[in-house]
């Protein structure tokens, strides 16, 4: 049996997949403790641990600990002089006609920076040593005084030269022995201290946190009978043995997202369909992601709450626009939907826990486009008069009926949607019209075709379960992992040689490192050098076929890189400028193998009926139907309700909905 | 500025624009800004310089056949206002009908629409079926043309003293530069031609890559589709920028600052401003304003309309609308010629933003009389620039960094701590990357200033500190700053900013530099500099305790200093 077990915020989803079938649960997250949420959801399923051969597991804990400013206490310590790093950033900003402009808060105080004296040369000399007689006297008393669960070490050009990062966090080492060190050099080698000492920090931050988390996932999997693999999921949407992941904490930011978008381009990829908007609608948040020839696109700067990160992950863009997304009223009398969210606990008011905010859910509630009866599957009972008390304030202020009031909210949810779509497509110089969407998570197949309408995108694919799409995404994810090296040499006579002395070692470090996996067969490597002409400071990746390496010539490393630098900046394939090779990031995959199908849950079935529906300022009679009841090659036209256990599909007036050979459900306008 | 009254967007209604598919609008302007960001991007990353490709001292903008500015990525405020005027200097002497593929505008005159001569604007026309649609525009700040001194030349006589003059001219890619005459003109006239030539081959390739864009969105949506949109653009803007000024009541503003002095004499320079609103339109005259002065700190026209218009956009408007030509249609405004802002040839204008931030001091301190709660009070608001400079074996090695300091605060928040000040916006270099370029001196401080900040019920942003050591002998020091001798001003109540200093120790004694100076430097001396901390706001005896309190924890105040100034709190 193959598992996956997905921890958002608001819900906890489970994709098994064996001999038997699909079998799926959805059970409510625990914010307090993202594992006893998972852990319900096991046993919710009913499947024996034993019988689990692979668990993948992926969560938010990490995300949410930065968001949330939930973290453990930590230290940053970095060269005298330069404790401000943190604070000062890059001195720009990003809004410039602002008056009021703030720079995002680094996850270390000001007052738990600390200096050392050191200081390390760009070509990797030392220009003086680390006074390790003044860390024992000064720096460790007072790191001990602090309560720190981590300490994040950035140093001075330490890219080049870690002995002195090293050599500081033995001495800390020594005498914190309960402390967790995280070094610059070893979370990314490359220059730029601000954002290489912000992605150390971050690492720092979300280690304690992962750290604990793991330890206690597998120790109670373990007494639990579970004996099979355990598997976590990274945000450059390839998984990782959970024990790397607690050594490599920033890996796990996002990789909650990066699941969905992993098992979105999977289904999708089975119909045919390589080109796409991901759009991952859960309790909390949408996250939206561009996927080109059924690869989701991947960046190296990445920005989490603001903050830089410099590790690859999928170019994933989230905005605060969720089932459980507040509505509200601004001081402008302006109607809001989101970003704040009633979450888990208290959820939206239709659950009677306590929330009595209007939320997104409760606004289809009202519109009817969400049924008490088939709230997930109808495990969960819900109150639609508590979702009409809660809209009635509002609805008073601006004079508008419960109803008005609750499609327009949508309407604004959908705005902000549109908005974060826009930024992946038509703000890089995409046209969101060459793409389907594929929608995904509990509320995304409910907004999609509005989203969809409003960005000019006519298909959109909805997977089998899409509820729990990333409990899937889980299992169908390769293993990944990187390894990057900064290495500066020019291009000449050598460099084939060194070139390939760089891969050798890095290869063999990746190698050790899926050892346990007990697998090496069919590994994937890519070999990706970062190179510039000399006197630039930013650097064009360029691929490397390993295949390549043995007769790899100065040629030829000057012709894949010119045709790169072409590419993206439009100059710079002729002449015979010097170029350098700066750094080296080897990617190692090692493929799922054979793909687990997904597919509809058919057991599940309610009386096909018509229902009254208020949606964009108007009733209508709406057919509600059980997707599994939907017969293959024939379309409905909307408006019309599909319901699954895990989500509720909406196909408003001028759209029609077709399942298709592999049981994906294709809306399509007019 | 001759502003003649153009057609207001309500009274010339969207006449192509209501040919538009709304989504065919939405994805097109979008598509638009994102070409004219994907340019500012790509000319900063693939450029040479430190001051290009690390301080982001530049921008890029796409503009319609008229040379109306369409869309900009929003980069630095000060380079977005004289697109339009330097474009039209060139295409006055070189109409459209004479461009040929491969042609290009330079321009970098401060007495034709440029600002000073380090920033130069380059303009390709676009192409489609042989039509020009309209032009791709970038413009960087040249680390080094030439002049009477690497860098920065703190004392020229007048521009020529300054560096390179491209009065407003068109020349062939493939004839002229590509290894042509105009090139090696170029590379024979700087003294570090490797990062020059680099940086303008940079601005080539973001207006080739503008251009191809644009061309992308006519073939799919037809060029007259794009052209419409355009025009759409910028009567949005406008009408959005007239809805906000109608919102304000009309009358006559007045405010007044000064630039500390001209580098020679004690006098201050002082800028005045008489602020007028009438219904949806503003004029701004700048007449009281000093005459213009021997040394570098004269602001050319461009660069005090470019101010001027910035903290209109600033206090009135939302940041989100698009900053673009539809912008500029409802605000006039003028100064005196031959004044500190509007000086005439011969005048050296090589630090003009120090004059330029007065103007957009005495604009704000007009506005705050108006719209109080809009307004920020006196920030470090000040362009900082030390230029280190060395001539070593493999030839010269010039460094140039621009400094911020603390943002004035707010009715409802303290000022930004160490941020480039509001008409710029560079970055800092990474330390890392002055360490790789630079093997002259050695940055061994950076950090907040501690306490330099005025006081309120907001406080102001903190300036900086930063700490070089010269390793080295004969390093040529260069700077310009202000703030030394008038401090950032408070309002409603709030104190004063610090005021900033720089100073070198040398043997034991310390040398206190001049705001406007310039001294040779020996190895082992150690450079210090201050920049000011931002005005508070409101009264100090209605802050938060809470607040005070945290800013001493985190040291952003001493005990002493916070005792003295919120009494209140303890």
């Amino acid at each position: 049996m193959r598992v996956g077990v997905e921890v958002g915020g608001t819900f906890t989803d489970l994709v098994a997949i064996g001999p038997s079938g699909v079998r799926i649960a959805k059970v409510p997250s625990v914010p307090a403790s993202p594992d006893e949420g998972a852990f319900n959801a096991l046993i919710e399923s009913a499947i024996p641990f034993e019988s689990i051969e692979d668990l993948a597991h992926g969560s938010t804990v990490a995300t949410n600990a930065v968001l949330e400013r939930k973290g453990y206490p930590i230290a940053f310590v970095t060269t005298r002089g330069f404790k401000d790093i943190l604070a000062l950033q890059r001195h720009n900003r990003t809004n410039i006609y602002d008056l009021e402009y703030h720079k995002p808060t680094p996850v270390v105080d000001r007052k738990n920076s600390f200096e050392v004296d050191e200081r390390m040369l760009p070509d990797g000399t030392v220009a003086a040593a680390l006074d390790a007689a003044a860390v024992e006297r000064d720096l460790v008393p007072a790191l001990s005084v602090g309560g720190y669960a981590a300490i994040a070490v950035c140093l001075l050009n330490a890219y080049a030269n870690p002995e002195h990062e090293e050599a500081l966090r033995d001495l800390l080492a020594r005498h914190l022995p309960a402390v967790l060190v995280t070094l610059s050099s070893e979370v990314t080698r490359e220059f730029r201290e601000f954002e290489r000492a912000s992605t150390t920090t971050l690492s720092a931050y979300v280690q304690p946190v992962i750290d604990r988390y793991i330890g206690r996932f597998g120790a109670r999997l373990a007494e639990n009978g579970f004996a099979g693999r355990f598997s976590v999921m990274q945000s450059n949407g390839g998984r990782l043995p959970a024990e790397n992941m607690r050594r490599n904490a920033i890996m796990a930011l996002l990789s909650g997202p990066a699941a969905g978008v992993v098992g979105a381009a999977r289904q999708a990829g089975r119909s045919g369909v390589e080109n796409l908007i991901t759009l991952d609608m859960g309790g909390t948040s949408t996250d939206v992601c561009l996927v080109e020839d059924g690869t989701p696109g991947i960046t190296n700067e990445f920005l989490i709450d603001n903050l830089p990160i410099r590790t690859p992950v999928l170019d994933i863009n989230t905005v605060g626009a969720g089932g459980g997304s507040l509505i509200w009223i601004d001081e402008g009398g302006m109607l809001r939907a989101g970003p704040e969210s009633a979450g888990a606990d208290p959820g939206p008011a239709c659950y009677c826990r306590g929330g009595t905010q209007p939320t997104v859910t409760d606004a289809h509630l009202v519109r009817n486009t969400i049924r008490r009866e088939a709230f997930l599957g109808g495990k969960m009972d819900i109150d639609p008069d508590a979702a009409r008390a809660a809209f009635r304030t509002l609805a008073g202020r601006l004079g508008m009926s419960v109803e008005e009031i609750a499609d327009s909210a949508i309407r604004i949810a959908n705005a902000n949607i549109i908005r974060a779509i826009q930024i992946i497509t038509t703000q890089r110089g995409k046209d969101p019209r060459d793409y389907a969407m594929v929608a995904f998570g509990g509320a995304g197949p409910l907004h999609a075709a509005q989203v969809a309408d409003d960005l000019g995108v006519h298909t959109i694919l909805v997977p089998p379960n899409a509820g729990v799409i990333s409990a899937f995404g889980l299992l169908a994810a390769d293993h990944i992992q990187y390894e990057s090296m900064t290495r500066r040499f020019m291009l000449d006579r050598d460099a084939p040689r060194a070139i390939a002395e760089v891969y050798g070692e890095m290869r063999a470090r990746a190698l050790a490192k899926f050892e346990h996996i007990g697998r090496r067969e069919n590994l994937s490597l890519i070999l990706i050098a970062d190179m510039r002409f000399v006197g630039q400071a930013f650097e064009v990746p360029v691929e490397i076929e390993p295949a390549e390496l043995d007769d790899l010539t100065v040629e030829r490393l000057r012709e894949i890189f010119a045709a790169a630098h072409q590419r993206i900046f439009f100059h710079g394939a002729a002449g015979d400028k010097p170029i350098e090779a700066v750094s080296f990031r080897l990617r190692v995959t090692l493929p799922v193998g054979s793909l687990p199908v997904l597919r509809e849950t058919h057991e599940y079935r309610i009386p096909e009926t018509v229902i009254e529906i208020f949606d964009d300022r108007h009733r209508h009679a709406c057919t509600v139907m059980s997707r599994g009841a939907l017969e293959p090659a024939t379309a409905v036209a909307g408006p019309a309700l599909f319901e699954d256990p895990t989500s509720t599909i909406f196909v408003p007036l001028g759209w029609s909905a077709e399942a298709d050979a592999h049981e994906n459900l294709i809306l399509r306008k007019g | 500025m001759a502003d003649s009254a153009p057609p207001t967007a309500d009274t010339a209604p969207l006449k192509d624009a209501s040919r538009l598919d709304p989504i065919d609008y939405a994805v097109i302007s979008q598509g638009l800004i994102a070409a004219a960001r994907e340019m500012g991007a790509k000319l900063i990353r693939s450029a040479y310089s430190t001051i290009v490709r690390e301080a982001g001292d530049a921008s890029a903008a796409l503009l319609d056949r008229d040379g109306n500015v369409v869309a900009q990525a929003e980069l630095i405020p000060m380079q977005l206002g004289p697109m339009a005027g330097t474009f039209r200097a060139c295409a006055d002497l070189y109409p459209l009908e004479t461009l040929e593929r491969g042609d290009f505008y330079v321009n970098n005159d401060p007495f034709q629409g440029g600002q000073h001569l380090q920033d130069v604007f380059l303009y390709s026309p676009i192409f489609v079926d042989g039509e020009i649609v309209g032009f791709a525009g970038t413009v960087a700040h040249h680390l080094d043309l030439g002049g009477g001194n690497p860098g920065l030349n703190a004392t020229a006589a007048d521009v020529h003293a300054e560096g390179f003059i491209f009065p407003p001219s068109k020349y062939n890619f493939e004839s002229d530069w590509n290894g042509g005459p105009l090139e090696r003109l170029v590379a024979a006239n700087v003294r570090v031609p490797s990062q020059t030539i680099g940086d303008f081959n940079a601005q080539f390739a973001a207006n080739a890559i503008g251009a191809h864009r644009v061309e992308q969105l006519c073939r799919k949506y037809g060029a007259d589709v794009i052209k419409a949109t355009m025009q759409e653009l910028m009567n949005y803007s406008e009408r959005r920028f007239r809805a906000a000024l109608a919102e304000i009541p009309d009358g006559v503003f007045y405010g007044e600052d000064a630039v500390d002095d001209d580098g020679i004499s004690d006098q201050p320079l002082t800028v005045k401003t008489k602020v007028t609103i009438t219904g949806e339109t503003v004029a701004i005259d700048f007449d009281g304003t000093c005459k213009q002065v021997s040394r570098n700190l004269n602001c050319p026209i461009s660069s005090t309309v470019s101010a001027a218009l910035s903290c209109v956009k600033s206090v009135l408007t939302s940041p989100d609308i698009p900053f673009n030509e539809g912008v500029k249609r409802p605000i006039t405004i003028t100064a005196p010629a031959g004044s500190l802002l509007n000086p005439t040839y011969p005048a050296p204008v090589r630090a003009r933003m120090e004059a330029a931030y007065r103007a957009f001091n005495a604009v704000m301190k007009a506005l705050s009389l108006v719209v109080p709660e809009k307004v920020i009070s006196g920030g470090h608001d000040t362009t900082t620039v030390t230029a280190i400079s060395h001539l070593g074996d493999t030839g010269y090695r010039v460094y140039l960094e621009v400094f911020g300091g603390g943002y004035g605060a707010s009715a409802h928040q303290d000022g930004c701590d160490a941020v480039d000040s509001p008409l710029s916006n560079c970055s800092n270099a990474p330390l890392e990357a002055t360490d790789m370029d630079f093997d002259h001196f050695r940055i061994t401080g950076y950090g907040l200033l501690r306490d330099s900040c005025g006081h309120g019920k907001f406080r102001g942003g903190l300036g900086i500190h930063r700490r070089y050591e010269i390793l080295k002998d004969d390093v040529n020091f260069a700077i310009y700053a202000d703030r030394f001798r008038i401090a950032p001003y408070g309002l409603f109540g709030g104190t004063d900013g610090s005021r900033g200093r720089c100073e070198i120790e040398r043997d034991g004694e310390i040398i206190q530099i001049r705001s406007k100076d310039g001294l040779m430097l020996r190895k082992g001396d150690v450079l210090k500099l201050y920049t000011s901390g931002g005005a508070g706001y409101g009264q100090a005896a209605e802050r938060d305790p809470n607040l005070v309190s945290r800013d001493v924890a985190q040291g952003y105040l001493s005990d002493e200093t916070a005792r003295a100034a919120y009494p209140h709190a303890f």
